[in-house]
């Protein structure tokens, strides 16, 4: 992932570009296959064949501060975000896009912005970035049945680079990953949180911290020099969910935080669970050798003077 | 004059507990379901006692946690005895049909904000520490071995079976706080009524009771 998410221009890596033009180029082709595909949602209409990779040169070709603006614009309006599901072969992704109209509102450059937003998208899908607010919080629920499907990736997607542009558009990289931070939520609470560590660790580090103050959205960065194909980000990120659980479970049961390796510790927690719940049946059995000299006239009154006074403590 | 309560409430917090409302509403059901029980008569065998004390403590617990999965699957298991049913009927009232009215299993257990950061601080915490060396061999014995342990834990938790990874995890969690709470609250009732019935002949109230056990 690229260092700097600033918006000066400008900085970035020289020289090397040229692998990968080609796979801008391989880009391009798939975000029009994408448009010609998505004809799941009302809400975006594919644009014309040609437009579309104009479109998509027209968004490189803005100035950088344009485009930083145009990005900027939209995160301080708390506009509701249109839905985009990706319709391309299986893929469950799903991303909450700015409105495109919106988005066209500060700086009115770019008339087929729907094409932006899958690039948008598709920028989103390699590296998936979790806002600092998630104002959509409330529409997790509804959207929790996704959260099951949420690990099916994309097969086809291979990319594992991010995004470079083609020469000349360098300044528009810093741009676009902002827009790819801002202007995409992941829908659902999936919390998926990785760390990078080539690239800005500390934006990783704010942005999980900033994630863990409210139900935050998956937050998916390839680690160095392992594998970043959808599949294996999903299996890493179940992963990362039961490891963190069990941390928690070895926090509850006593006596499980020197042990090391799943199965040891899974051992404690059955054990946990199996005394307690023997501890249950005696418990009972002495209630019941106890109980039959226990007389409940006074819990009524007990009871109610429960409801009288607040039950806060 | 809930002291039996306060008494209950001020106690030390060391790792991870149950809430206090989850308590209170916990005493309340298991004592309204002791008497609508009718533990107190004497025409039940030892057993038979025991055991509706049992369902008495399981289904306050379930009731007073909420809807979550191993909550509903107690309720729904003990009432697939129509014996139960009635009971169980009486004692939950309009929480009867809640519990059981069949529910999206994606449904997420509302944890506190604070372990939730907590499980995200772990995670974060893992991602810069070591991984020891994974060979192959390796990899599939402790998969095996894990995947035992999976399978007695479902079995162990209410529910459990139709669970898996994360969320069994979740539901163990949560589990193993409210039995943990649901034998801390059973203890002290058993030491109330011990205390109250070596203390005194006469049959006493509850309050008489809670004022001893607070005394001590």
């Amino acid at each position: 992932m690229e260092p700097t998410r600033s918006s000066d221009a400008g900085s970035g890596n020289s020289g090397t570009y040229t692998p990968e033009i080609a796979e801008s180029i391989r880009f391009e082709e798939e975000i029009q296959s994408l448009m010609r595909e998505n004809t799941m949602h009302p809400g975006l209409e594919p644009p014309p064949v040609g437009g579309g990779g104009s479109s998509f040169t027209a968004l490189l070709g803005l100035p950088a501060n344009q485009a930083v603006e145009l990005l900027h614009e939209p995160e301080s309006e708390e506009s509701p975000a249109v839905a985009i599901a990706s319709a391309s072969g299986g893929e469950m992704w799903r991303f909450r896009l700015r409105d495109p109209k919106a988005l066209t509102l500060p700086s009115g450059c770019s008339p087929t912005f729907p094409s932006n937003a899958a690039l948008v998208e598709r920028a989103a899908r390699l590296s998936v970035f979790a806002t600092e607010d998630s104002p959509e919080a409330a529409s997790v629920p509804s959207h929790s049945g996704d959260r099951s499907t949420k690990p099916k990736a994309e097969p086809a997607d291979s990319d594992s680079q991010p995004i470079c542009p083609i020469p000349g558009e360098r300044p528009q990289r810093p741009a676009k990953r902002k827009e790819a931070d801002k202007g995409n939520k992941v829908k659902g609470p999936a919390k998926k949180t990785k760390s990078a560590e080539e690239g800005s660790a500390k934006g990783a580090e704010e942005n999980t911290s900033g994630s863990g103050e409210k139900l935050p959205y998956v937050h998916v960065r390839a680690r160095r020099g392992q594998a970043t194909d959808s599949h294996s980000l999903a299996e890493r990120a179940r992963r990362e969910k039961i490891n963190a659980r069990m941390k928690l479970l070895q926090e509850l049961v006593p006596g499980c935080s020197k042990i090391s390796g799943t199965a040891l510790v899974l051992d404690e927690i059955i054990n946990h669970v199996q005394s307690l719940q023997r501890q249950v049946e005696v418990l009972s059995m002495r209630l019941a050798a106890v109980n039959p000299r226990i007389d409940f006239s006074g819990l009524d009154s007990f009871l109610s003077a429960e409801h009288r006074c607040t039950p806060t403590s | 004059m809930p002291r039996l309560l306060s008494l209950y409430l001020a106690f030390p917090i060391t790792t991870m507990q149950a809430s206090n409302t989850f308590k209170q509403a916990f005493l309340k059901r298991m004592l309204l379901g002791l008497q609508l029980a009718g533990v107190s008569s004497k025409c039940m065998t030892i057993q038979e006692r025991k055991s509706a004390i049992k369902l008495s403590a399981d289904v306050a617990m379930a009731c007073a946690r909420g809807s979550t999965n191993w909550s509903r699957a107690i309720v729904t298991d003990l009432s697939k005895q129509e014996k139960n049913k009635v009971l169980l009927r009486s004692i939950l009232g309009k929480d009867f049909e809640r519990l059981i009215k069949p529910c999206h299993h994606t449904w997420k257990i509302p944890r506190s904000k604070k372990i939730l950061k907590r499980s995200f601080r772990e995670c974060s915490r893992r991602r810069k520490g070591l991984r020891a060396p994974h060979g192959l061999a390796t990899s599939v014995l402790a998969r095996v071995l894990v995947k035992k342990r999976t399978q007695v834990l479902k079995r162990l938790i209410p529910g459990g079976e139709y669970l898996d990874g994360s969320y069994l995890l979740d539901e163990t969690l949560d589990y193993a706080i409210s039995l943990r709470a649901q034998v801390d609250l059973m203890q002290r009732l058993s030491k109330a009524f011990e205390a109250s019935k070596l203390g005194s002949h006469n049959v006493c109230t509850l309050q008489a009771r809670g004022d001893s056990y607070a005394d001590k």
